[in-house]
């Protein structure tokens, strides 16, 4: 098992190439950045911070930011590092204006009540799957986002960036701001937290 | 039944973390593979952990309810219907 070279969202993505071919003029690429940029806000809103509310915010900051950016960057494979580093700011400063309540988490299963009262589901069933997998996964992930809500939150975003995102060790300790060393030993700590609220009862 | 942990076993909790990732010298991994093939504990420790990173990947890979995903769609075609970008400015 090597998470550094195995997570989807991230590896799935050549964001270096797709820069380059939006500064190319691919409005294709351009618009499958912009498209990323807010995947990647509204899972750290949802996931980091916890509020679906905060996520409208996120997204809209992450969109136009990438927007500027992505035309102008000269270094294209220093995109990605740019665009967690940016969806985190974007989301953080969407929280603090909310409330001054702790950061906790909201579970893609959950049906959340927006301000203006408004529910909504988070997630919507892969019609791709067969049902009793799709159940099998809503389980697992319902399970999963609750015990993320026990950790703190540095070790939340650790494992957020790492684990569900797939970044490598260098580009987490770049967002996050710290060495290697440390995303390491906050990784390891936060997995075995994680796994022991997925094993209790 | 659960296997149950010894001493030993709850010392080397973040090595086999570290194990699983590769992230050992070639002596620590030497030292958690040969506790590992005699111990059913850390072995099932490790088969858990694997588990947990692999629920991790699936919530990554979630799909965006349609509606949010309506939504992001329509700002990207407003905000590129706005025009090119404008020069960044000091």
């Amino acid at each position: 098992m090597n998470p550094s070279t195995s997570g989807p969202s991230a590896r799935e993505t050549d964001y270096g190439a797709l820069v380059r071919a939006a500064q190319g003029g691919s409005q294709q690429a351009m618009e499958r950045l912009l498209m990323r940029a807010q995947e990647i806000a509204y899972r750290f809103s949802l996931l980091v911070c916890g509020h679906a509310d905060d996520a409208d915010d996120a997204m809209q900051e992450a969109l136009l930011k990438t927007y500027r950016y992505a035309s102008q960057i000269k270094e294209p494979d220093a995109f990605r590092t740019w665009l967690y580093r940016t969806v985190k700011n974007a989301c953080l400063i969407s929280r603090r204006k909310r409330v001054h309540e702790p950061a906790r988490l909201e579970s893609l299963d959950a049906v959340v009540e927006h301000q203006d009262g408004s529910v909504q589901g988070i997630d919507v069933p892969d019609p791709g799957r067969r049902p009793d997998e799709a159940l099998e996964n809503t389980r697992l992930r319902g399970a999963l986002h609750r015990a993320l809500q026990t950790l703190a939150p540095e070790h939340r975003l650790i494992v957020f960036l790492r684990e569900v995102e797939g970044l490598s060790t260098r580009e987490v300790a770049q967002v996050v701001g710290i060495s290697e060393a440390n995303v390491k030993t906050r990784l390891h700590r936060a997995r075995l937290s994680l796994r022991q609220q997925l094993e209790s009862p | 039944m659960k296997p149950e942990p010894t001493d030993r076993c709850r010392k080397l909790l973040e090595e086999v973390s570290r194990y699983l990732d590769g992230d050992l010298t070639a002596a620590e991994r030497r030292k958690v593979g040969q506790h590992l093939q005699r111990c059913p504990c850390c072995q099932h420790m490790a088969d858990s952990l694997k588990h947990t990173v692999e629920a991790c990947h699936k919530a990554g890979s979630a799909r965006l309810p349609a509606d949010v995903r309506s939504r992001a769609r329509a700002r990207i075609a407003t905000l590129l219907a706005s025009g090119p970008v404008p020069p960044r400015t000091a």
